[in-house]
């Protein structure tokens, strides 16, 4: 299915009802977003309207759209970080502010657009934090805590930064020391706020391989906010377009990303080509 | 947590994780030594003279110390069974005020140190949130206006304490907190206050309760004996046990609230309870001694510097630290002006002598660490 700006024409076709699968049977969605007005305490205006969003079972959904745009606001939603004005969340079919919030931190892991810790800590040490929901008041650190934490850091391949202090690492060896805290987690969903911004060319593939093979794995479902559209064309199995506040378009990037969406969403002139593999080549910004 | 560690040791073996490292055992012994060192300096001089072997003999008294009479007397406030005069000396006048001196240390130390991570910030000390503004306001307006109520000195300054605590976090409340919200609204209650103290002080019309109010307002030990010990004891012994127990939500909290939250903390309502820990804490410390200032800031300064920022090793550095900062203090503050030419036994307030030490250790630590503030 496909909400559209109201703004936007037919030209994508029909509203489809339901999500469907190339064999065209209907797809499970984990996480619903329905009627969402978001606004920030500080503003009059609803920062993001949105009718409709599905973040479909163990695929990987990615939010994109320009700075701005409200991606992130949006994700904000689905995480429980930000209570919608209307509208509601549902995970599962239950809605997500009925959860508690252990209950909801042992479903959905969050990793956050800036992170900071003590630098004193330890890389193991803030795997072991992921830990968190899924320990008592009272309670220690038991086997299944150990075997969490080891595994995580083994996917997010920070074994030899394992008694490395966080302060000591560079920008995306410390994501992916994050990105081992949400997965010592050991969620079936994740969402991740523009985890590859800020990082280099080598550490963007780290850490979309550690959560692209996460999903292959566990099937884990994702829904990243991510600000370049070609690496999310290449890497998600969902696009969600975003322009000022709305939903521009939503489904997989072969159909999502066209010349006109690059033009209308992010304002700049591209080739799309589709053969052998969808490919963006931007040429310049088109004027406001 | 800091009780079960031992339990799970075994288990944490494998994994070589176990956070009370060798570094926070020496630590720990080392202000332990400190404290008891500057303790029996303590119970040693004085203007009764008695030698050095006379006093530690009497504090090492076996009849004494295993005497189910006098702890009676001492912890419950019964009578005291008849003793030699070197030994009533040390054990009922400069002994408690040493005990004292340790409960306010170690209550200071974990009160910053809870709230240093409350409000993510290494100035924070335990009076940040309005709490010593409040204290003595509410003790400059016993001692002036309502003395009548003079008795209850110490738990009126507590009370006043907190009191300025819930107000501050009224004022900082907008559908939730945050740690520069709760400064601020600390800051701006801590003005008030102040002004209204200021101005209460031009109604006292006797020197002596100016004198009385000013050793509040600083911080002093002189006079105290077993009562405060009985008072402080068990707020203390409490609000150490439960910001231990609160290390680990410390920990979680300093990673940010929005990722506490995703963790499944239940941000307002943990940094809520921790905070009333640190108030009572505080509260102990100052119904008993005033109002000191610098201990319960400087004390985890101190300690992360040693230890690191792991609340679990802070925590415990700080219980430790906190008396021997706090006893060496009060040394100075008891005996330091004898050694002056021409001043003879004047006590002065142990919040001048924690002062003294504050601000060139805080001028040290501003020239050699590039950043200060955030932890």
């Amino acid at each position: 299915m496909s909400e559209q700006a109201p703004d936007d024409p037919a030209e994508r076709g029909a509203v489809r009802e339901w999500l469907t699968d190339a064999e065209g049977a209907k797809i499970e969605s984990e996480i619903v977003a329905e009627d969402l007005d978001l606004r920030y305490p500080t503003s009059e205006e609803a920062v993001v309207e949105c009718d409709r969003l599905d973040v479909p079972e163990g695929e990987v959904t990615a939010l994109v759209g320009p700075n701005g745009s409200g991606k992130s606001t949006l994700l904000k939603a689905l995480s429980n970080h930000l209570e919608p004005e209307s509208g509601t969340v549902t995970l599962d079919g239950q809605d997500i502010q009925t959860f508690e919030q252990s209950e909801l931190a042992r479903e959905m892991g969050v990793l956050s657009q800036e992170n900071e810790s003590p630098g004193s800590i330890t890389v193991e040490d803030l795997a072991y934090h992921g830990r968190y929901p899924h320990r008592g008041f009272f309670e220690s650190v038991g086997p299944e805590d150990h075997e969490a934490v080891d595994d995580a850091i083994e996917m997010a391949g920070v074994d030899h930064l394992r008694d490395t202090e966080v302060g000591q690492l560079s920008g995306g060896q410390k994501q992916l020391a994050w990105i081992a805290m949400v997965l010592a987690q050991d969620t079936d969903v994740l969402l991740l706020d523009e985890p590859t911004t800020f990082l280099d060319l080598h550490h963007q593939f780290r850490v979309l391989e550690t959560v692209r093979q996460l999903n292959e794995r566990e099937d884990v479902t994702v829904a990243v906010v991510l600000h370049d559209i070609a690496q999310a064309a290449r890497f998600a199995d969902n696009l969600v377009a975003m322009r000022e506040g709305e939903l521009y378009d939503w489904g997989p990037p072969r159909e999502v990303v066209t010349e006109q969406l690059l033009a209308d969403v992010f304002g700049v002139e591209a080739r799309v080509e589709y053969e052998p593999e969808l490919q963006i080549l931007p040429k310049r910004a088109l004027s406001e | 947590m800091a009780g079960s560690h031992s339990i799970d040791s075994s288990t944490e073996q494998r994994h070589s994780r176990s956070w009370a490292t060798p570094r926070l055992a020496g630590f720990c012994l080392a202000a332990a030594a400190i404290t008891l060192l500057a303790g029996l300096i303590q119970v040693s001089f004085g203007s009764y003279s008695m030698t050095i072997t006379e006093a530690w003999q009497s504090v090492f008294d076996p009849s004494i110390l295993f005497d189910a009479a006098v702890w009676n007397a001492f912890l419950l406030g019964g009578e005291l069974p008849e003793m030699a005069n070197t030994r009533l000396i040390v054990w009922n006048i400069r002994l408690p005020r040493v005990l004292v001196a340790v409960l306010t240390g170690a209550t200071l130390g974990v009160s910053g140190a809870i709230f240093q991570a409350v409000t993510r910030n290494e100035l924070a000390s335990p009076y940040i949130l309005g709490v010593s503004s409040g204290a003595g306001l509410a003790v400059l307006l016993t001692l002036v206006v309502f003395s009548g109520l003079a008795p209850f000195l110490p738990l009126v300054a507590a009370a006043g304490g907190t009191i300025a605590f819930a107000l501050v976090y009224a004022i900082a409340w907008k559908g939730g907190t945050s740690p520069v919200r709760l400064v601020l609204a600390g800051v701006i209650v801590g003005t008030v206050f102040q002004s209204l103290q200021t101005g209460v002080f031009f109604f006292a019309d006797d020197l002596g309760v100016v004198q009385s109010a000013i050793a509040w307002t600083t911080g002093s030990l002189t006079g105290t004996d077993w009562e405060q010990v009985r008072l402080a004891i068990l707020p203390a012994a409490a609000s150490i046990v439960l910001a231990l127990l609160g290390a680990r939500q410390l920990n979680v909290l300093l990673l940010g609230e929005r990722t506490a939250q995703s963790l499944g903390m239940r941000v307002e309502r943990v940094r809520f309870l921790l905070s009333g820990v640190a108030i009572l804490a505080a509260s102990t410390a100052i119904a008993v001694a005033g109002i000191v200032g610098f201990v319960g800031l400087i004390v985890p300064h101190v300690v992360r510097n040693v230890v690191g920022g792991d609340y679990r090793r802070l925590m415990v550095g700080s219980i430790f630290a906190g008396p021997a900062l706090m006893v060496v203090a009060d040394v100075g503050a008891r005996l330091g002006m004898s050694f002056l030419p021409g001043f003879g036994p004047i006590q002065v307030p142990v919040g001048v002598v924690t002062g003294l030490i504050g601000g060139p250790y805080f001028l040290y630590l501003m020239r050699r660490q590039q950043q200060m503030g955030e932890i």
